[in-house]
């Protein structure tokens, strides 16, 4: 919404700097986007006389004309009587006209700020110099007029400036609407200046005319007036309209008004239409005028108007000479049974005002804000009306502004009032009073406020608040129905004394510390530590194509879809976190990075899961890990499982890992293939995870290098295993542990956690531990041989070479026992 | 003329065995079939391009099935117990100096670092949500047009992923109701990854991070708030800071407020430059009483503001877009 600073001072004091205006009323009342300074187009404008008119001989436009500029203008040819001669091709110039002359040197305010600014000149037409130009409106850069040059209509001297004649040393205000969706108030300009009295510390008057809420109205009473009736109460509040017939004389909006519309960017139109905008902008009312006659017709004569719910099938005529099929949810505005307007949208084609209109019928009403706002979006309707309707006015604010329009229509339009006015008002509005203690306000705000100021703050803006002791009474005014509960005078005395006034200040606390939780401080520990291992953190999207699914082999049908997504990529929840990450493998090695991991912790959603107690789906918690190297050969996986098993082992869990075998279909396994993955689980079977490399069709999809492996397990079931374990410390021997290598030849088929398992702990109370050093398969057996380093360590002595061989013989002969295992 | 189905038996035994069986498809006689179509009789062509149409979907069945055999009888089982692959021997972590953690969850862990230390217990936000959370028990109506400004995704069933951490507001007064009722005021941070239906751009995301904070008391006020915002970024920035604030709407506060902070000397800030951090204001009635607290006898307030601008501010991040691009080209320039 733009809002002209010269038209704001017509109704309150404004002496501040605009730049100090503008950061008052942003930390006051909204937020100002920017600031045009329209004086600067006008700087050279002058008022002039058209003092001789005569038609260029062999032109069949262009007219010879002397003007008198009061002798103001510099460096410009000037005849005897010190008149300038122009030559102007406008069809309305006339001999003893005001006009608005731009001088040489001057520019065109049309091209003022443009690529290509037009600077005028003296130069040759047709013979004779023509020193600058008389101008249009359009070349005034004021609305788009260019079949004439603007005439001045008001007194003015000769040489005066232009611009301060019509105000034009304005500045307009760009404000952001969106903060203000709640203040239909101020969507008008006495509005707005009412707030900006308001939060300046002055008292602000509205212009009677606005306040009256019961006027009366002079008519010819020439007809009946209409019968209105509102058909559903749900959709209007509020719908008055009254006659009015052509006077007799034509209508001429002043220039003046006509600059104020298009200051705040709506065109002018004509004489009546220019009425109900001038005062929509004002007051914030939208008003609409319908051909009354052309309504008439509509209905055999009967002036019958119904506020009504569109029907299913019904279609309407805009005025902008577009057909739209109208929903059952849209209000309209019918004659008799037959829709003449999209209510507060726009009027029908079929009523509109013309040339040849001689009576009219002017609507000013309210209309359901919800109703309208889905009317708004369906049919992509975004008028400066509908943008104040669906702010919701209050119904008391249609009779004013219908009489002062009333009022204008005689004096700029032509039309006087023949009908009384009709009316539908099912329920009137009420006044809302409210009462406030001042302690309570000060106690929100945390403030020291006298009763006294805070009555003075609302009066400012025109609420009726009184009270000498604690508690103040407040008639709201009716403008302001967003004012509802005691919370709402808080804030008001807050805005309008500034917030920035309060002081700020600490809450009176106990000591007690806080923690993050523990499942954010493990998963801290985790990010932390996988780091170290040298992976990168990534964060990818909630939402996956259903393609990324897909070729994840996971079933779509048990995601939960988005269904009004503007992007195709954002269809389903996705169900784990392992294929984020594959999509990004592929970039990432053509981006020059042959050898990396990634991981991401972050939550997944599937409908296997049933909803919790609060009806919303289950929350998972995942951390998946990927790791790739383009160039490497050997098996991926265990560069996969090297770093889980250093992740675990910062947490003190050790993991179990056995094939996955069966996969079932479960999202979480689907990509894995099962004969190259192991479920992981802790040393007591609880859950942990899945580990392994991804199917063939899954490595083709995502283009994934052979040697790409991951893990995916969850973050919640390892919080459980470190808060079951307690702290694990055990003291160190003071006595040396002492080494010896044993290679085990077992069959290529049994796995290594069984040749480890039969490895004993200890033995009596020496401490054995195992660390592997070599496997190597013979070529041509079925044989694996692997080497392990057993460590013997005593409490209590030094063990000696004899007593190690014995040992070492214990160990053996247990492993061979158990296994089918040789040494070698 | 040949027909579908002295074919059919001999196409599929061919896939059944066939080492590379897409080439069944190639089969000169299949082709025949084909080009034949538009020879026949236009009476029949209509059913017959249809059978034979279903003719190839089998195929193409058969040969999926077949490929998905092959591919799984290439593959060697491994030992998964083992601590690394019998013929290329050991493995080692990836190099420490290209690891890196995800700056936005740094961020955010300085973030709750610091308001755990002020007292606030912080609450990981849902992703997934009802109505009811996000929107109705914080005092928008329905079809309030304050929703509009949200541009919510929604699933099938109804759901919403939110829009503003704010959706764990209600849970967070529930459960704080007890404590405060026995004299402990509520104080607590929610932070998580929220949505917006809208297009991705430099400076526009549909999925970012933010922190919500809530603190409820018997005397909270509008100067408790802006003191304890106040020090949060005093704290954030290790400096003293200048505050101002610009009157906003939201439903679930009143009043409702943007909160601004003069521009830190770390960020190289000058005086009268302002950057906009938040949105907050003192909880409404309506939001308590949803939460069963009484609001005469209670006030509280709120606050809650992106993630991503604090750090694209700290670092000169130019594009919001890195964040979820797993480039590793930015990932690393945190490492």
């Amino acid at each position: 919404m733009i809002i002209s600073l010269n038209w704001l001072k017509k109704y309150t004091d404004i002496t501040m700097p605009v730049d100090e205006l503008v950061t008052l009323i942003g930390s006051r009342l909204v937020e100002i986007e920017d600031v045009e300074y329209l004086g600067e187009k006008y700087r050279d404008v002058l008022i002039a006389r058209v003092v001789e008119c005569a038609a260029v001989e062999g032109s069949d436009h262009l007219n010879l004309t002397k003007i008198d500029d009061g002798g103001v203008a510099a460096d410009v040819a000037r005849d005897e009587h010190g008149y300038v001669q122009v030559v102007c091709g406008a069809p309305n110039v006339a001999a003893g006209m005001l006009v608005a002359w731009l001088p040489p040197g001057s520019t065109v305010p049309e091209t003022f700020g443009t690529k290509e600014p037009f600077i005028l000149g003296a130069r040759e037409l047709r013979g004779f110099i023509s020193n600058g130009m008389i101008a249009s409106a359009r070349e005034l850069a004021l609305y788009d007029e260019h079949e004439g040059i603007i005439v001045v209509d008001k007194d003015a001297a000769p040489g005066t400036p232009f611009a301060e004649v019509y105000g034009l040393d304005d500045y307009l205000l760009n404000i952001e609407n969106k903060s203000l969706t709640h203040r239909p108030d101020c969507f008008g300009v006495i509005g707005f200046a009412r707030e900006v009295a308001a939060i300046s510390g002055h008292a602000f008057k509205t212009p009677d005319w606005l306040t009256d809420v019961q006027p009366v109205i002079t008519t010819t009473g020439a007809v009946e007036a209409p019968k209105v009736h509102i058909d559903d109460d749900q959709i209007s509040d509020r719908y008055q309209a009254i006659v009015l017939h052509s006077h007799g004389q034509a209508g001429q909006t002043p220039l003046e008004i006509k600059t104020y519309l298009s200051r705040s960017g709506v065109r002018p139109i004509s004489p009546i239409v220019d009425v109900t905008n001038y005062l929509m902008l004002l007051s914030g009312q939208p008003l609409h005028a319908f051909d009354y006659d052309k309504v008439l017709a509509l209905n055999n004569g009967q002036g019958d108007i119904h506020v009504r719910l569109a029907r299913s099938g019904e279609t309407l005529k805009l005025l902008d000479g577009k057909t739209i099929d109208l929903h059952t949810t849209d209000i309209v505005i019918a004659s008799g049974d037959t829709p003449i307007g999209l209510a507060g949208a726009m009027g029908g084609f079929d009523t509109e005002i013309d040339d040849t209109t001689n009576s009219v019928i002017l609507e000013s009403a309210t209309f359901n804000l919800y109703r309208l706002r889905s009317t708004q979006m369906r049919h992509g309707i975004f008028s400066e009306a509908i943008t104040r309707f669906t702010k919701g006015q209050p119904a008391e604010l249609t009779a004013p502004v219908l009489a002062e329009a009333v009022q204008l229509m005689s004096k700029n339009a032509g039309l006087d009032a023949s009908s009384t006015v009709a009316e539908a008002y099912p329920t009137p509005s009420d006044n809302i009073h409210i009462t406030v203690e001042a302690s309570a306000v000060n106690a929100a705000l945390g403030t020291k406020f006298a009763t006294s100021d805070i009555v003075e703050l609302l009066g400012n803006a025109e609420f009726d608040a009184s009270g000498a002791e604690e508690a103040i009474a407040i008639a709201v005014p009716y403008w302001r129905k967003d004012i509802h509960i005691a919370e709402d005078i808080y804030e008001e005395v807050g805005r309008l004394n500034g917030f920035d006034m309060i002081e700020p200040k600490l809450p009176v606390r106990d000591f007690s510390a806080v923690m993050p939780s523990d499942f954010e401080q493990l998963r801290t520990h985790m990010r932390t530590n996988l780091a170290r291992a040298g992976a990168n953190e990534v964060l990818t999207y909630t939402f996956v194509h259903g393609d990324t699914m897909k070729a994840a082999l996971q079933n779509s049908d048990e995601a939960y879809r988005i269904v009004n997504s503007i992007s195709p990529d954002l269809q389903y929840y996705r169900q784990s976190l392992t294929p984020s990450l594959l999509t990004h493998i592929h970039a990432n090695i053509k981006a020059g990075y042959p050898h990396f991991a990634l991981y991401e912790f972050n939550k997944f959603h599937t409908k296997r899961h049933d909803v919790t107690d609060e009806a919303v789906p289950k929350e998972l918690d995942g951390l998946a890990f990927v790791i790739t190297d383009s160039k490497a050969k050997g098996v991926a996986y265990y560069e996969a499982k090297r770093h889980l098993d250093f992740l675990l082992s910062t947490m003190g869990i050790e993991a179990v890992y056995e094939p996955l075998e069966e996969q079932g279909d479960y999202p979480v396994t689907m990509p894995f293939e099962p004969k190259r993955s192991a479920r992981v689980w802790s040393k007591d079977r609880s859950r942990i995870g899945v580990i392994g490399e991804y199917k063939a069709s899954v490595r083709r999809a995502f283009k994934l290098p052979e040697h790409t492996a991951g893990f995916e397990i969850a973050p919640q079931a390892l919080l459980a295993l470190t808060q079951q374990q307690g702290p694990s410390y055990s003291p160190s021997s003071r006595f040396p542990s002492v080494g010896r290598d044993i290679c085990f030849q077992i069959p290529a088929s049994v796995p290594y956690a069984q040749l480890m398992a039969a490895i004993p702990s200890s033995e009596a109370d020496i401490v054995i531990t195992v660390e592997p050093l070599d496997m190597y398969q013979p070529p041509e057996t079925d044989l694996k041989n692997i080497t392990v380093r057993l460590s013997f360590v005593s409490m209590n002595k030094t063990l000696v070479g004899a007593e190690v061989n014995e040992l070492v013989g214990r160990v053996i002969e247990t492993v061979t026992s158990h296994i089918d295992a040789r040494i070698i | 003329m040949e027909s579908i189905d002295t074919l059919r038996q001999e196409l599929l035994d061919a896939i059944a065995v066939h080492e590379s069986p897409r080439e069944v498809l190639k089969h000169a006689r299949l082709r025949e079939l084909f080009l034949s179509i538009s020879t026949r009789d236009p009476s029949e062509r209509a059913a017959f391009g249809k059978a034979l149409n279903e003719f190839k979907n089998e195929l193409e069945t058969r040969i999926a099935d077949r490929e998905a055999e092959l591919e799984n009888s290439d593959v060697e089982s491994i030992d998964v117990t083992a601590p690394w692959d019998i013929t290329h021997g050991q493995v080692e972590l990836l190099p420490t100096e290209q690891g890196s953690r995800h700056p936005l969850m740094r961020e955010l862990e300085r973030v709750i670092d610091i308001f755990t230390r002020m007292g606030f217990e912080a609450i990981e936000s849902r992703q997934i949500d009802d109505d009811f959370h996000m929107f109705g028990s914080l005092n928008f109506p329905e079809d309030h047009p304050a929703r509009d400004g949200y541009d919510t995704f929604r699933t099938e069933e109804g759901f919403i992923p939110p829009a503003h951490t704010s959706t764990m507001q209600h849970r967070i007064l529930k459960a704080g109701k007890e404590k405060l009722e026995a004299g402990t005021p509520i104080a607590a941070v929610s932070y998580g990854r929220v949505f917006r239906n809208e297009d991705v751009d430099a400076t526009h995301e549909h999925t970012f991070y933010q922190c919500e904070g809530v603190y409820v008391s018997t005397e909270a006020t509008l100067g408790e708030m802006l003191g304890t915002l106040k020090r949060f970024f005093e704290t954030y920035y290790s400096q003293q800071l200048k505050i101002k604030t610009q009157p906003a709407y939201f439903p679930f506060v009143e009043p409702g407020l943007e909160f601004a902070i003069e521009k830190p000397a770390a960020l190289g800030g000058a005086p009268g430059e302002w950057l906009e951090m938040l949105g907050c204001g003192m909880i409404h009635p309506n939001v308590l009483s949803a939460a069963g607290i009484d609001p005469t006898k209670y006030r509280g307030f709120a606050w809650g503001g992106g993630i991503e601008r604090l750090v694209m501010l700290k670092y000169g991040i130019e594009d919001l877009r890195h964040f979820e691009s797993a480039k590793l080209s930015f990932l690393r320039k945190f490492a």
